[in-house]
């Protein structure tokens, strides 16, 4: 009764989300982001831009690099407009950029998820003094300015491989959250009386972990992966804006915005576009974990 | 048996700070690249930088330059010697040859332009987003709590670069109600000190009046839904007494701690609003320091970015004590 | 002369998504000027609607008819400002669980003051004289010092006896009493109805006293309301109903009690 997870939650959950109009149009949102990430060798062929390819063309080399028409360059030929100075096209740079964001935050997400349910478990199952070290570290690493470490161990590093160096920095920092909670709710479950029971039964370590506890941890950790996603890509942005993310010429939304700033008296769409992809990303992103984590609770309520 | 619990925590912050001033070293030690390097310049010569890492104090093995480190925060150091002697008084957190002066100066000067920030987007994001949770949570399930929540929802999206920007540019360039912000003391010219505080209070107030709005909302619901608030009603009690009295304190009391460790961590400088609007703070003065290697100040930043963070959990979970009978701290 | 409390054909339905529930459905039953009357059920037969309906406590979107009328007014469809008047000073609850139902950020003190100043006099120093001696009249040992102290430092009958002192404060001529000894230790639960016996014979008041436990309305209780699913099923003398049960379903409840002369199974 106690024990096993409800195996008709996720199921239950899924249903109420489709009939919720926030949850279905941010999905779909990022369902188009998604496609757009993976097609993003397509779209270029496509149009015949690459996100690196200049286009000078485009820009008006009188005016200091102004893009040619209105809108910042929209047309036919660059359905996103082109980026000033050098005439690149942005939608063929949205694109790439959505591809950088997206593998970041999932990989950190992974990570973070990783990190924080093994050590959370450990520290909630073992107690002791596993629980006082793994405790104390995450006070740490709490405790530290973590924007700044961030930017400065970035900008000390070298340059190569830095998508890989964020996920490590951004998750480094991220799963003593999302281990508190797991902690929490493994110490509780750990001492109910199903727990026990398993172990009177004579079940494995192993056992107990995989079938008593985290099927119990499953709500949870879903609910809290979802409201830290955005945050990731957030993140990532906000490195790449301040300089520290990856290294251009990669596109990215947060570099994008960064260059977007000197312009945006002449031409604003250089900083919309960007800008605008960002917001909707992370409002849906947001969006759809509050809806999520509302089914939830709903379910526990009922 | 309360001064054996502070002690105990006051050691705590000690042993939390000694490892991040540790840890922050080891970093620095093993990949910075050299600042002697950074510092020297463009007519640089070998010698030169022989001369600025003895000065520095560089050439020394890692724990001495550790403790020395240490030292100097109680002590003060003097760096160099003879005719280029440099000394930096206690508590001395680093001397920065870039700008030539102690860290600690640097940090004094800048204090109060992230203690403004601060404290201004403080008591605009606690006004707005309490109010606006309470409102939602007592008009739940209305229009006024959908549009409340989805206002909420929308504003903590935006990142705090991309507002800034959108800001700025609407409101000083399009329409050119506000000016670019600028540095002015209250004392010289209060209405462009007020007009340059603006916009980065509502920045940075925004993200957080959205988060409080949804916290306050779900507190104020539950707190409702509680069996001693229909014991209050059951009384017969006026129902802005019932309100104010019965649903106000439980409610907002944890909200009260989140709001000092959020507090606490604006303390080390809102680096991203500061840096956008070219305000003169902590912040700023981290992500120039990191952008020039300034090593002595990236150091100093994030001990005192951390003090305030450990500092703030203690002082919470005292405060805490207070305000919540159920905690209080009794002899075991 | 009415009687003190006259409940004539209540029905309380809710509206629900699968079309509008009856939670109580023509329930009748009067409470004497001294007397106690026991509503007796399981869980979900409507006993606590019943009570709250009475005090105008139901929660939103409930839809009530018949009549309510306490001391010869009409409660049902007054408006909630006239009501709060009369909660607390009229009539007065105590409910299950004492722990939740008080406050734990205030002192017992003031939790009960504010119910005298609300209704009697404002004066602080008026309400804390008036405060302690409700503490020891419920048998509280130390009230001038305890008077200070928190809900969580008290044991669970210790806090079912402020919650009487609480809700008898201001002399009310009704108590409605919810299930108040089925979160208490068994030796607890008789001193508490015993409290209440005393403390009710002493003031004349009149007490509805909900439980689902008929052994515990025997010892108190002159008659007696037996409600299933919202519906009632028996009503009549305490005698009556354990000499004589006429439905069913009441003879399944008294055969329930478990009696230290049943014969064990060998």
């Amino acid at each position: 009764m106690a024990g096993g997870a409800p195996a008709t939650s996720g199921r239950r959950v899924l249903r109420v989300l489709l009939r919720d109009r926030g949850a279905v149009l941010s999905g779909a949102y990022l369902a188009l982001i998604v496609l757009m990430a993976i097609c993003a060798p397509l779209i270029t062929a496509i149009t015949g831009h690459g996100p690196n390819d200049f286009d000078t063309a485009a820009v008006d080399t009188d005016l200091g690099g102004v893009p040619y028409g209105t809108l910042g360059g929209i047309s036919a030929e660059h359905p996103l407009g082109v980026e000033p100075q050098n005439g690149r096209d942005i939608l063929a740079r949205i694109a790439y950029g959505a591809r950088v964001s997206l593998i970041i935050a999932a990989s950190a997400t992974a990570l973070t998820t990783l990190l924080g349910v093994v050590l959370g478990m450990l520290a909630g199952f073992y107690q002791g003094w596993v629980d006082q070290v793994i405790c104390r570290v995450m006070d740490f690493l709490m405790a530290f300015p973590a924007l700044i470490f961030m930017i400065a161990i970035l900008s000390a590093l070298p340059q190569g491989n830095r998508p890989v160096l964020l996920v490590v920095v951004i998750s480094v920092f991220g799963w003593p959250y999302l281990a508190r909670v797991v902690r929490g709710q493994t110490l509780t479950l750990v001492n109910r009386e199903f727990v026990e029971a398993a172990r009177a039964c004579g079940a494995s370590t192993g056992a107990l972990v995989f079938k008593e506890i985290l099927p119990n941890l499953r709500s949870s950790l879903i609910v809290m992966t979802t409201l830290a996603v955005p945050g990731y890509v957030g993140t990532e942005a906000g490195l790449s804006f301040l300089g520290v993310g990856v290294t251009p010429p990669t596109p990215s939304w947060g570099q994008m915005i960064s260059s977007s700033v000197g312009w945006y008296a002449v031409d604003p769409m250089y900083f919309v576009i960007p800008g605008g992809f960002l917001f909707l990303t992370v409002l849906s992103l947001t969006v759809l974990g509050d809806r999520i984590r509302a089914a939830y609770d709903a379910g526990e309520a009922a | 048996m309360m001064a054996r619990y502070v002690a105990g925590r006051l050691a705590g912050v000690v042993v939390i700070l000694f490892l991040v001033c540790l840890f922050t070293f080891v970093l620095f030690f093993t990949l910075q690249p050299d600042p002697a390097v950074m510092i020297c310049g463009k007519t640089c010569t070998p010698e030169r930088i022989d001369q600025i890492r003895g000065v520095l104090g560089l050439d020394r093995p890692f724990f001495t330059q550790f403790f020395g480190f240490l030292a100097g925060i109680f002590a003060g150091r003097d760096y160099g010697e003879g005719a280029n002697l440099v000394h930096c008084p206690a508590p001395c957190l680093g001397y920065s040859f870039q700008t030539n002066q102690s860290v600690m100066e640097m940090v004094v000067e800048r204090l109060p332009v992230s203690a403004t920030v601060a404290i201004g987007a403080a008591v605009l994001w606690l006004l707005v987003g309490i109010a606006a949770g309470l409102l939602s949570a007592v008009k739940e399930g209305t229009w006024i709590d959908r549009t409340a929540m989805g206002l909420a929802l929308g504003g903590s999206s935006i990142p705090n670069y991309v507002l800034a920007l959108a800001l700025q540019y609407v409101l000083v360039v399009q329409l050119q109600v506000l000016p670019f912000p600028q540095a002015v003391a209250f004392s010289d010219d209060p209405l462009t000190w007020f007009q340059s505080y603006l916009m980065p209070w509502i920045v940075l107030a925004t993200g957080y009046a959205c988060l409080y709005a949804r916290l306050t909302r779900a507190n104020v619901i539950d707190t409702l839904a509680e069996n001693f608030m229909r014991t209050a009603r059951s009384k017969g009690l006026p129902p802005l007494l019932t309100m104010r009295r019965h649903a106000l304190r439980p409610a907002l009391t944890p909200i009260a701690t989140i709001f000092g460790m959020d507090f606490a961590g604006l303390l080390g400088g809102a680096l991203i609003t500061e840096t956008v609007f070219g305000l003169n703070g902590v912040g700023k003065m981290a992500a120039d320091s990191i952008a020039k290697n300034d090593q002595p100040v990236i150091m100093a930043v994030t001990l005192l970015a951390a003090f305030f963070v450990v500092v703030g959990n203690v002082v919470v979970d005292l405060v805490y004590t207070r305000l919540d009978p159920r905690v209080r701290i009794t002899s075991p | 002369m009415s009687e003190l409390l006259e409940v004539e054909d209540l029905t309380v339905t809710f509206p629900t998504t699968r079309g509008p529930v009856d939670v109580v459905k023509n329930v009748s039953f009067t409470v004497g000027r001294d007397e106690t009357v026991g509503i007796v059920g399981e869980s979900g037969s409507g006993k606590s609607m019943t009570s709250l309906a009475v005090m105008g406590l139901l929660p939103k979107g409930a839809i009530t008819s018949g009549s309510i009328r306490l001391d010869g007014t009409e409660l049902l469809g007054r408006p909630e400002r006239e009501l709060r008047r009369l909660r607390g000073d009229q009539m007065s609850m105590i409910f299950q669980d004492p722990l939740s139902s008080l406050n734990p950020y205030y002192t017992v003190g003031l939790q009960i003051e504010e119910m005298y100043r609300a209704h009697r006099d404002r004066s602080r120093k008026a309400a804390r004289k008036v405060a302690i001696e409700a503490l020891a009249q419920v048998g509280l040992p130390d009230p001038e010092r305890r008077v200070n102290h928190y809900p969580h430092q008290f044991s669970g009958g210790q806090r079912q006896r402020i919650m009487i002192a609480m809700a008898l404060v201001c002399r009310p001529k009704l108590l409605i009493a919810d299930e108040p000894t089925t979160a208490l230790d068994v030796t607890v639960q008789a001193q508490i109805l015993r409290l209440l016996a005393d403390l009710r014979s002493q003031s004349g008041t009149g007490m509805v006293f909900i439980t689902h436990d008929l052994a515990v309305i025997s010892s108190i209780a002159t008659r007696v309301l037996v409600m299933r699913r919202g519906e009632q099923v028996e009503y009549g003398t305490a005698e009556q109903i354990f000499a004589e049960p006429r439905h069913a379903y009441t003879r399944m409840l008294l055969e329930s009690i478990p009696r230290i002369d049943d014969e064990v199974a060998p």
